[in-house]
């Protein structure tokens, strides 16, 4: 009688396929189940979400959604916003409520309930009264088609979804989920924004009869990133470049000039009382800084 | 962002190690399972020789692998979608041979020329530490046979 143990064969109780063709079947497995959900989802919500009374919005409280520091705006802003509102066909019971924000955050946001604020860090950087429209134009376009509130449910949503299972999956699972689910969302969101581009853009061609305004605002944006720019599918707003080549492709479909012509169109000044104001703003925040600290 | 940065990180860095690692053991394995072929590890609860002629002494093999990052990530997409856990099968195999391989090593140690009813435990030592990192335990042990004198011994070579 012999013992021999014989050399175990390889490949029965191990797996010859290559971990990562595992790894990107599953993973896009689950990419994809929580896009398909989560876009399903977003589609079923927004078709009640702008069903949902404008009159509603405005019964949020106003501390909730603004931040301290927040004021009325001046008088030009103030003629600028309702002319532009007037011009834009907002829904019958629709008012927009402008605010202004005396600080260097490059940034303006329309939220609930038609208000819209803009901080003197973005209205610095504009150089023409076009691209101060542009802005405008594009933060009430958002309100017009119920952006926050579509906005403010996807978020809602997102949570609700998630938090089902945070308490039964695996950590890793959540994370995963959640990324792709945040990213879903971020898709909407630059949907949006290239829906208020084109309104404002539009607005802007009625106005002006040329679309630079965008051109310009989006370059004042460009400046401001200092040339590098995150992966689209990463982020809330579209690439720069690519809201640039919109705005003028929609221009031009429009009846406005073609491109290269449109280039040497004049913008409209700002008044310089208005650029006063701003920089006597400017002055104030530095001196409130100085006496603070 | 810098939450998907440090997750892409780590599953790459679980990636690059724990395949290298795991391709270096196999290789290992392979060898000293060749060299440790002539000494039979066998599951039968009798001893094959007759007894009076050995000594027989308690051998054991113990291992301890950590899972890597990857390899939990697989597995737990995998709890989502069901089918062979591959990246945990490699790792308990792994774990087996390799503690057969260190019972084999120190009956060899001890001169003998057989292994006889070796039984195996398995335990993952995370248990109830949530969703960290685990590792995998393996214990192989048996009885070794030792030839108690030089003519034994030769036979028992012989035998084989």
């Amino acid at each position: 009688m012999q013992y021999t143990n014989p050399q175990i064969p390889e490949g029965i109780n191990t797996s010859e396929s290559h971990p990562l063709k595992e790894f990107f079947i599953l993973t896009g497995g689950v990419i994809a189940i929580v896009f398909v959900s989560f876009y399903l989802l977003i589609v079923t919500v927004d078709f009640f979400a702008d069903k949902i009374p404008f009159a509603w919005e405005q019964s949020i409280p106003l501390e909730s959604l603004l931040e301290t520091g927040t004021t009325d705006a001046p008088a030009y802003l103030e003629r600028l916003t309702q002319q532009v509102a007037a011009d834009m066909a907002l829904p019958q019971d629709m008012q927009v409520t402008l605010h202004y924000v005396n600080s260097d955050t490059v940034n303006a946001f329309a939220t609930l309930g038609g208000h819209m604020v803009l901080h003197r860090g973005l209205l610095e950087k504009l150089r023409s009264e076009d691209e101060l429209v542009m802005v405008i134009a594009h933060e009430i376009a958002h309100l017009k088609y119920r952006h926050p509130i579509s906005a403010a449910s996807h978020s809602l949503l997102a949570m609700m979804v998630l938090s089902l299972f945070t308490s039964s999956a695996d950590d890793i699972l959540n994370r995963l989920m959640g990324t792709s689910g945040l990213l879903t969302l971020m898709k909407f969101s630059r949907d949006y924004e290239h829906r208020a581009d084109a309104a404002a853009v539009d607005l802007l061609l009625g106005r002006y009869g040329h679309a630079q305004g965008a051109v310009g605002l989006f370059e004042v944006f460009k400046l401001e990133r200092g040339g590098s720019e995150p992966l689209e599918f990463l982020n809330t707003h579209p690439l720069t470049e690519r809201r640039i080549q919109r705005a003028l492709d929609l221009a031009e479909k429009q009846g406005g000039l073609p491109a290269e012509q449109s280039a040497d169109k004049k913008m409209q000044p700002l008044p310089a009382e208005f650029t006063r104001w701003l920089a006597a703003q400017a002055a104030d925040q530095a001196s409130d800084e100085l006496t603070t600290h | 962002m810098v939450d998907l940065i440090i997750f892409v990180g780590l599953l790459l860095l679980g990636y690059g190690f724990g395949r290298a690692a795991e391709a270096r053991h196999y290789k290992s394995i392979r060898k000293r399972e060749r060299f440790l072929n002539r000494i039979p590890a066998i599951a039968s609860r009798i001893p094959p020789y007759g007894e009076p002629n050995f000594d027989s002494q308690l051998v054991s093999g113990n291992v301890v692998i950590s899972v890597d990052y990857f390899k939990r990530f697989i597995a737990t997409l995998r709890n989502f979608f069901g089918g062979r856990v591959t990246s945990y099968e490699s790792l308990l195999d792994r774990a087996r041979r390799e503690a057969v391989l260190r019972m084999k090593q120190e009956a060899r140690s001890l001169g003998a020329t057989m292994v006889f009813n070796i039984k195996f435990e398995t335990a993952s030592i995370h248990k109830g530490n949530g969703n960290t990192i685990g590792s995998i335990e393996v214990l192989a042990y048996g009885t070794a046979l030792i030839p108690n004198n030089i003519e034994v011994a030769h036979t028992a070579n012989l035998m084989r």
